[in-house]
């Protein structure tokens, strides 16, 4: 997939992925490393940003094997982002989709 | 790789990145080797799963620039390290972005030794009032002072049109690399 419209779209699935629970960095990274070509090492620097602009918090909670891990939380403003995105991919799926049927599958 | 080599790696990239911003980062991958530990994985297999970290580190200092040059925007010096940032990502063909950008610095150049002639050529034309002949020290003081204001008010032109070259370049980079999102609020 081309990689400026993948950098875009990465953010809407990282934000998706902690609407309804709190995450660590590397159950998000393996995740969206898994349903995308891009290497588990470039999603922290994303999530990382995606904190600095204030649609994640984080904070550090004891798990049962071990060290603590940084979990990410959606804040509300992160809410208010994701749903601005998801707005938009469906608008532009629709729009695709049309095209598609109209161009293609006639 | 092992653990030690690729976090070493990691840091020793990151280099131009401030201490405390650096540990941050390097807090996220630390993590992933001990999580990777704890679930029965290799140090190698983790460090594989991670990639290159030279590319890793390119990205987080196309961030860390774009970033940079945004907090102090027109500031031509952090918007050229975010531009050689970008293009050792390999992001834009060196020839179509670096060429016109360093093109667009050697007119800036030139624009401000111009400022900087004119206004300094006032004192050559004081000398020539006091010793020459050409023309009285008065007359000389008066074209000295247009000088001096003419220099003035081309380093303003000048100084505008570089701050507005920056933000533009910060721009056309942001809006290339997405690395970045318009701040809110």
């Amino acid at each position: 997939m081309n990689v400026q419209f993948k950098k875009g779209v990465l953010d809407l699935c990282v934000l998706a992925l902690t609407a309804w629970e709190d995450r660590y960095g590397y159950e998000l990274a393996v995740t969206m490393s898994a349903k995308f070509e891009v290497a588990v090492g470039s999603v922290y620097p994303l999530l990382n940003r995606l904190t600095q602009e204030g649609f994640f918090s984080t904070y550090l909670k004891e798990s049962s094997e071990g060290p603590p891990r940084k979990y990410y939380k959606l804040t509300a403003l992160g809410h208010t982002h994701l749903m601005g995105l998801i707005g938009e991919w469906r608008s532009f799926s629709v729009a695709v989709d049309e095209l598609i049927k109209e161009g293609v599958e006639r | 790789m092992t653990r030690e080599q690729y976090l070493g790696q990691l840091w020793d990239l990151l280099a131009p990145v401030p201490e405390k911003q650096r540990k941050e980062w390097m807090y996220d991958y630390e993590e992933h080797f001990r999580v990777s530990a704890e679930l029965g994985r290799s140090e190698e297999a983790a460090a594989a799963e991670l990639g290159d970290p030279r590319m890793i580190a390119k990205e987080m200092l196309l961030n860390y620039r774009v970033d940079q040059a945004d907090r102090k925007s027109g500031s031509i010096t952090l918007v050229s390290r975010a531009v050689f940032a970008a293009v050792s990502l390999g992001f834009f063909n060196l020839i179509f972005v670096l060429g016109p950008f360093i093109g667009m610095i050697g007119v800036l150049i030139a624009l401000w030794a111009a400022a900087v002639g004119v206004a300094l050529s006032s004192l050559a034309v004081m000398y020539e009032g006091l010793f020459g002949s050409a023309f009285t020290s008065v007359q000389a003081s008066f074209i000295a002072l247009a000088l001096i204001g003419l220099g003035m008010l081309l380093g303003a032109g000048v100084h505008w049109l570089t701050r507005a070259f920056a933000k533009l370049t910060l721009q056309y980079l942001k809006f290339n690399s997405k690395v970045i999102r318009v701040k809110k609020g």
